[in-house]
């Protein structure tokens, strides 16, 4: 069954300017116990995509099109308690930075609580034993839940935020640059304590990252997001072994590789587009070194490529009978 | 053999903790906070040197400490770069006799060798130095002020130099910094705002106030690290084509290794204050000697999930700086350590001719 099916996303933003179209049409599907990762440069759309699952745009963003199914039920037309209900007890999200928004007068195991005992309607003694689960669950000695954030260092509150995440045993966790803040030594630590509750757990992942080489360790599924599109979608081995749009390519040539040969890696050149005026035709047109007359004219479509492999670009052949 | 610009020896950084008034009643022993606890290492002419670490293992401060932008402790910075007057090597060798900061001898071979002692510098002639020696620093989008056009920016270090006669004078040396940093053509930049350029751009108006001063030395401190990857190694390529073009030399401050990796010559692994290896960069990427070097580069997460390698994941996090371990900093986390890494503290050893570590594997002592 899948869990999640995102059709034809469209969320906008109205700004003084006009409206910015943070997220422009995107599709995907995740399966209970997958893990996708959501790449793209700052400004994408990725952390706007995920937001709009939870429905927890800001004011001045709206959901402009498309169809958000989750667990069979349409979520434009949950609202109200029903939408309450959904968030943290079936899908809770660990936003970037999160390890540093823990209210400092109050002891962590008191703030994992909480939110146990508003949805499950359990008393507290039921409660702070779960926490204490929680705890050993994500590598934390259960004897610190009485005590305060400020005792943790960043690593054990990003951990805290992940004991918090799965309070409430959900099936999808989305995970906003999980790691971004964290050194090199922490980030490894966390990335494997992710990747062994996704398994224990069955959890189904979004993990959203800036950071493609924390997505390879990490992700079975992979979306290259660029300016509001996906514009290549497949295996995470698929995506890395055999890109096929110039944007991936160039993504995966950006980062040194430490195994590699030494050499600088190559850029791209420009700026990603204003999505207030998004050009017409291909988004990376303007950066995209393979670029034609066609490309600035007409939109690539999202075509099938290779057997479950992705890609928008006009000079990526579709598969034979692949629409 | 091209001759040092920079030469950094025992450069110790300590930060006096704070005792409260029962402690201080009871005269408890002074604690300090050893940022930075004797680090010792040279930057050729036209090379870049590179200090990689995790957070807090003082990196920064050491980069800062040279150019004393924080106050070293202990230990000497020399530099003998281009730009320096005989007549200020002589100055400043004067100043440190009088103050009775160094011996006559010290102060003599100084001069002999042509070199500044930047910590017995005073105050006014680190001023003029500073015009040598400048710093880039990691967020461009926190380091530029919002309120100031990119001409005023990069005008500033000028202004407080009192450099440049006139105004004519000042946008001629600003639109050439800013041409240098690659913001062409200038006249499209110098009048706008921060918040009116990409993060890209930003680093360069950083790069370009550094540039300003026409200096020989830079200190980057971690200059990509906010950037987008899809840009960073712009920002790489024009810190090496500024190298060549103007013979720049850099330490170059990094968390990540695999950049260090493609970027630098020669690399120094620090933990909690101290270099723990130092060596050409392939030679300790290739051949890690120190087991917290080797931890560190098998963690670097690799852009490909076909690549999968053993991980060495250290337990716990970085120690504290004011509560150093004795012995080997390091053996708290270190799988192999043994009875005397907990006791002595191992010396730098030479495991090729400009490859050191400081481990008691690498030494007769600590093998069985």
């Amino acid at each position: 069954m899948t869990l999640l099916e995102v059709k034809d996303l469209k969320t906008y933003f109205k700004t003084q300017e006009g409206t910015l179209k943070a997220v422009d049409g995107i599709d995907f599907n995740l399966e209970k116990g997958q893990a996708m990762g959501l790449a793209g440069e700052s400004g994408c759309g990725k952390t706007t995509a995920a937001l709009s699952i939870m429905k927890l745009l800001p004011a001045n963003g709206y959901i402009a099109g498309g169809t958000i199914n989750f667990m069979n039920q349409d979520m434009s037309k949950v609202t109200g308690d029903k939408l309450r209900a959904i968030r943290w007890r079936d899908i809770s999200i660990i936003f970037q930075g999160a390890m540093n928004a823990l209210n400092p007068v109050k002891r962590v195991g008191d703030q994992i609580v909480e939110p146990i005992v508003l949805h499950e309607k359990v008393d507290e003694e039921v409660a702070m034993k779960r926490v204490k689960e929680l705890f050993e669950l994500v590598g934390i000695n259960p004897n610190r839940v009485r005590e305060y954030p400020h005792e943790f260092s960043g690593g054990m509150r990003q951990r805290v935020m992940i004991a918090m995440a799965l309070a409430c045993r959900p099936r999808l966790v989305i995970c906003d640059e999980p790691t971004t803040a964290l050194d090199v030594m922490i980030q490894a630590q966390i990335l494997q304590l992710l990747k062994n509750l996704q398994k224990e757990l069955e959890l189904a992942m979004i993990i959203i990252s800036h950071d493609l080489s924390v997505l390879a360790e990490t992700c079975e599924f992979l979306s290259i997001m660029y300016a509001g599109k996906i514009v290549e979608r497949s295996t995470a081995v698929n995506v890395f072994a055999y890109p096929q749009h110039p944007y991936t390519k160039g993504l995966i040539a950006a980062f040194p590789n430490i195994k590699g040969d030494r050499k600088m890696p190559a850029s791209i050149a420009g700026n990603p587009p204003n999505l207030i005026n998004a050009p017409v035709g291909c988004r990376f047109a303007e950066r995209c070194y393979m670029a034609q007359d066609i490309c600035r004219r007409e939109e690539p479509p999202l075509a099938e490529v290779l057997p479950g492999h992705y890609a928008a670009c006009h000079f990526v052949r579709p598969m034979k009978g692949a629409t | 053999m091209s001759k040092d610009v920079v030469s950094v020896k025992d450069l110790q950084v300590w930060f006096p903790v704070r005792r409260g008034f029962v402690e201080s009643l009871l005269s408890k022993e002074q604690r300090y906070v050893k940022a930075v606890d004797g680090v010792t290492f040279n930057i050729k002419d036209r090379e870049i040197f590179c200090l990689v670490g995790e957070s807090g293992c003082g990196k920064t401060t050491a980069g800062k400490a040279i150019l004393r932008l924080v106050e070293p402790t202990g230990g000497e910075v020399k530099y003998t770069g281009p730009g320096l007057t005989p007549k200020m090597i002589k100055e400043v060798a004067d100043h440190a006799v009088a103050k009775r900061i160094k011996s006559k001898k010290e102060a003599t071979s100084d001069v002999a060798s042509g070199a500044v002692d930047v910590r017995s510098l005073p105050k006014d002639k680190m001023k003029l130095l500073r015009q040598k020696m400048q710093i880039i620093f990691q967020d461009p989008y926190e380091s530029l002020n919002p309120k100031q056009s990119i001409y005023d920016i990069v005008a500033e270090p000028l202004v407080v130099n009192s450099l440049g006669a006139n105004e004519k004078e000042r946008e001629q040396r600003v639109t050439k910094a800013l041409d240098d940093a690659g913001l062409r053509p200038p006249k499209d930049f110098m009048w706008r705002y921060p918040h009116e350029v990409s993060g890209g751009q930003r680093q360069r108006v950083g790069i370009a106030g550094a540039l300003v001063l026409e200096p020989s030395f830079l200190v980057a401190d971690e200059p990509v690290s906010m950037l987008d990857v899809s840009i960073r190694s712009e920002i790489l390529k024009l810190m090496l084509d500024l190298r060549e073009n103007k013979g720049l030399t850099y330490l170059f401050i990094t968390h990540d290794l695999s950049v260090a990796y493609v970027f630098s010559d020669r690399i120094g692994i620090m933990y909690l204050g101290k270099i723990v290896e130092l060596g050409p960069t392939e030679e300790v990427i290739k051949g890690p000697r120190h087991p917290y070097t080797k931890a560190l580069i098998s963690v670097v997460p690799k852009p490909d999930p076909r690549m999968k390698t053993d991980k060495i994941i250290l337990k716990g996090e970085r120690p504290d700086p004011a509560h150093i371990p004795p012995g080997c900093r390091f053996h708290p986390r270190c799988p192999f350590a043994m009875d005397i890494c907990k006791q002595k503290e191992p010396e730098p050893m030479f495991v090729s001719q400009e490859h050191w570590v400081s481990c008691w594997l690498e030494s007769g002592e600590g093998k069985r």
